[in-house]
């Protein structure tokens, strides 16, 4: 069971052409000021269930590889107060629009883009998308980029009847999630890279049958691997990260259970209070003996009035919680979900090359000549390696990405919260005057 | 919680215009000492402080507990001369309160008299106890003694009232001087004419408005209160759910590094912020007891419309009865039958009386002619003066109506605002607490 120290890389040498658009671009290492490798990533060897792997022949692994100056660039893009000049991809979804044709009705919105790169043609896109062509890209990421944590798609299907997949608050709430998708994909460094993140900003129509053929042979192999293989020595942080995830999961089901009720409660609340508003009509108004009861009549529709306005202020309330707060926390589920996914990948890669070693192992006694490991072992090595540090440099930003969203999150809900008893506060004070108020006819007769 | 009228704004009622015999038992009850129609409150501060539990034997002599308040009175002279001595005191309990004013409503049948607290807790949302052994019931029952007493005390008319000077003064003997009244025989008399079914034919038409009056505004109120009992409980679940964050936030804070501070002390901001409903309500409760206090006197008010027709339809009867007795002279006097009587009858079958019987009962009829005018007369002095009396006492009560349920609304309007400005606080704390996550 290897120690969870930072490993070196394998080289990465092996990477077809698409991949060498690469945060380490000659540009990008020159403004991250990466030129030489920390001293925590410079292992020179590596070993993987106590054996070592290092090259066969000899040849040293190298230090500054991408993938460990990736992790360094993302440590330096995960400061809160992130500069422009580290950010040259901004992309924005909004403006979402009503299709109506014979065969169906749908949504797109629009979806801008301004980047300084150089792997797009133009430094300004504007095209329009629909929810399918979202759900396309992440598949694509996913097949191309399968060692990457790849960020949710708000849910697919809506129930029909149930939810009013046109209704303003639904677009808006899809339309958001959406946003902050193409966002955080845009803000990887390796993701923001991809060629059908390219195509999808900038082509008018995407046309997504023909897609690249060309798929990275990390994807490829990825693909490949079955969970046929039993994995015996996961790297203790991996195990850490599944355990988290699973409590986080726990913990977030909690919160989502928590919310809902305290909508439930506050809505039955606002029935009540409905009935208090209603009062006012029983008052007692039709005898002559109150026409006097006129003195009390504008306090209690001061009252009256007020106790309404509260009302509104406490469904404003529960909408926001219901269309901002939970989506959020329901979309993090998803987001876990994913994640756990990956690991569950990159388990199955480790397994995969376990058994390789020991077959080769088993090979090597029976014909000690062989002095050569075998190149699909070399394979395996190199990407359980590329794996684990891609995952590891996408765990760190994972888990900074989820501490600004939950605080932003949770900040919001206090605020919407702080916002009501505002609402409510105003309208209490602005009833006192009206209450304490003498009657100014009597003050005049008295004067005369 | 009352508006105390000052003694300027209090109606005169001086005893000397009382004639009735109704009334009579006032005079001798009246303090001479005191001046006429002054609040007893500008001579003595009065409350009730503390309560306490005793045991003892009942009236079936079985063993039983209740609970007593403590009755402090000291005169206001005492306090401005900045020394404060210890004022007097004395235990009551519950049923000698009862007892008092079962008191004033029988020997002022003109006066709206102001409501007891509840003997039992009733429309209470659900957290609340309705055990009258409860502290929070006890104290809540306490303020609406203590209330009762001031407003009696402020009373123009029931300030004088001897009785009731004793009731704060004297623990001793004083359940014996209230019988030796001989209130209860009227209660008792009073009782039944109450409940029994008559018909007025004329009665005063703003009695009858009155007391439609009074059985809207009691619909209104008791209607008002059950809804904010009902929303009194739904604002208490809204709150306490908030506290399982408290608790979720402490778990989740477990397991993360840098967020976990943030946290778990929002968490804790979310268990104030649950556990803050408890005093809230508790302070809506005794807004409640001001409307329930209303509620209450509607029964006082109906109380005082029953005694108008009662003198009404006495009077009317007296009316009626020395009508029909003219008729009867009128009959005997032209010997002509207009009405079916028995005596008509009687005379028709076995003829005529003599004309010395028939002057016999001329005479007895003249007497009781003359003594049916006396007594019309009186009814209609006593009505006129209940009317007048009554109506002055109303005007009052209206006035003070008016007063208190708007004092009621402000406090109302102030409660909401505390609430809110707590609610702002404690979430405001929970954000800057997010904000460090």
């Amino acid at each position: 069971m290897s120690a969870g120290t930072p490993k070196s890389l394998a080289s990465s040498g092996q990477k077809p052409i698409q991949e060498i658009c690469h945060p380490l671009g000659a540009e990008e290492a020159a403004t991250a000021g990466v030129l030489t490798p920390s001293p925590d990533i410079g292992n020179t060897t590596g070993s993987i269930g106590g054996k070592d792997l290092s090259l066969p022949n000899g040849t040293p692994v190298e230090t500054s590889s991408p993938a460990s100056s990736s992790s360094l660039l993302n440590r330096l893009q995960l400061d809160d107060d992130l500069d422009g000049e580290t950010r040259d991809l901004f992309v924005t979804v909004d403006d979402p629009k009503k299709h109506v044709s014979t065969m169906e009705t749908y949504i797109t919105y629009k979806v801008a883009t301004k980047t300084t790169r150089v792997e797009f043609d133009l430094p300004e896109y504007s095209v329009r998308r629909r929810y399918q062509d979202f759900d396309w890209l992440r598949t694509k990421l996913e097949d191309t980029q399968p060692t990457h944590l790849i960020p949710p798609l708000p849910e697919k299907f809506v129930m029909k009847g149930v939810v009013d997949r046109f209704s303003e608050e639904f677009v808006e709430t899809r339309r958001k999630a959406l946003d902050k998708f193409l966002k955080r994909v845009a803000d990887h460094p390796v993701l923001s890279f991809n060629q059908h993140l390219n195509a999808f900003l900038s082509t008018k129509d995407l046309n997504k049958r023909q897609g690249l053929a060309l798929l990275s042979k990390m994807g490829e192999s990825v693909k490949h691997v079955t969970g046929g293989y039993k994995l015996r020595g996961r790297p203790m942080e991996f195990s850490v990260m599944g355990d988290y995830l699973d409590l986080f999961t726990q913990k977030l089901g909690t919160i989502d259970r928590i919310a809902q009720r305290i909508i439930k409660e506050q809505s039955e609340y606002l029935v009540e209070l409905q009935y208090l508003v209603e009062l006012r009509e029983y008052g007692p108004l039709y005898t002559t003996w109150a026409a006097s009861e006129a003195e009390l009549q504008e306090p209690l529709e001061g009252v009256s009035g007020c106790i309404a306005n509260c009302s509104s202020a406490l469904d404003e309330l529960t909408e926001d919680m219901s269309e901002d707060f939970l989506p959020v926390l329901r979309e993090y589920v998803l987001y876990i979900e994913s994640v756990k996914a990956v690991l569950k990948k990159r388990d199955n890669i480790q397994a995969e090359y376990e058994a390789k070693l020991e077959a080769a192992a088993f090979q090597k006694e029976e014909r000690p000549a062989a002095t050569q490991v075998p190149a699909d072992v070399e394979k395996c090595q190199d990407r359980v390696e590329c794996f684990n540090a891609d995952l590891k440099s996408d765990w760190d930003r994972w888990q900074n990405n989820k501490r600004q969203d939950f605080r932003q999150l949770l900040t919001g809900m206090a605020d919407h919260n702080i916002h009501y008893y505002e609402k409510c506060l105003a309208a209490w004070e602005s009833v006192i005057p009206l209450l304490r108020d003498k009657q100014p006819q009597e003050t005049e007769t008295e004067e005369d | 919680m009352m508006a105390v009228s000052g003694p300027e704004e209090i109606a005169v009622i001086g005893n000397t215009d009382l004639t009735s015999a109704e009334l009579e038992n006032n005079i001798k009850n009246t303090m001479v000492e005191i001046e006429k129609g002054t609040s007893l409150l500008r001579k003595m501060e009065i409350s009730v402080g503390e309560a306490e539990k005793r045991t003892g034997k009942n009236t079936v002599n079985m063993l039983e507990i209740y609970t007593v308040y403590l009755i402090e009175t000291r005169p206001v002279d005492a306090v401005t001369e900045g020394i404060t001595p210890a004022p007097d005191s004395l235990w009551r309990r519950y049923s000698e309160f009862e007892l008092l004013r079962n008191y004033l409503l029988v020997t002022y049948p003109f006066v709206v008299v102001a409501p007891l607290p509840e003997k039992r807790a009733e429309i209470v949302w659900h957290k609340l106890s309705a055990d009258n052994m409860d502290p929070d019931f006890v104290e809540r029952r306490r303020v609406g003694l203590e209330n009762f007493l001031l407003r009696v005390a402020s009373h123009p008319v029931l300030c004088n009232d001897k009785i009731f000077y004793i009731f704060l003064t004297e623990e001793k003997g004083w359940k014996e001087m209230v019988y030796e009244t001989g209130f209860q025989a009227k209660a008792d008399s009073r009782l039944k004419a109450m409940n029994a079914a008559f018909r007025v034919k004329n009665p005063d038409k703003r009695f009858t408005e009155l007391k439609h009056y009074s059985d809207e505004l009691q619909t209104v109120v008791s209607q008002l209160l059950r809804v904010r009992a009902r929303v009194a409980d739904r604002l208490y679940g809204v709150y306490k759910v908030h506290g399982n964050y408290g608790r979720i936030f402490s778990e989740w804070s477990a397991i993360e590094k840098e967020m976990g501070d943030g946290l778990q002390s929002a968490g804790h901001h979310m268990d104030a912020y649950a556990a803050s409903v408890d005093d809230i309500l508790e302070e809506e409760e005794h807004y409640a007891d001001q409307l329930k206090e209303y509620l209450f006197y509607t029964e006082a008010l109906r109380a005082v419309c029953r005694k108008h027709e009662l003198t009404q339809f006495e009077l009317e009867m007296a009316a009626q009865d020395l009508a029909s007795k003219k008729q009867q002279k009128e009959e005997l006097v032209t010997g002509t039958v207009r009405t079916f009587s028995l005596k008509g009858m009687t005379s028709k079958l076995f003829g005529q009386e003599t004309a010395e019987q028939r002057e016999a009962k001329l005479q007895v009829l003249a007497q009781q002619i003359e003594e049916g005018e006396e007594t019309v007369k009186e009814k209609n002095t006593e009505s006129d003066e209940f009317v007048k009396t009554a109506w002055v006492d109303i005007e009052r009560f209206k006035d003070q109506k008016d007063r208190d349920l708007k004092e009621a609304l402000i406090s109302y309007a102030i409660m909401q605002i505390s609430r809110c400005k707590k609610g702002i606080q404690l979430w405001t704390n929970a954000k800057e607490c997010f904000n460090k996550m």
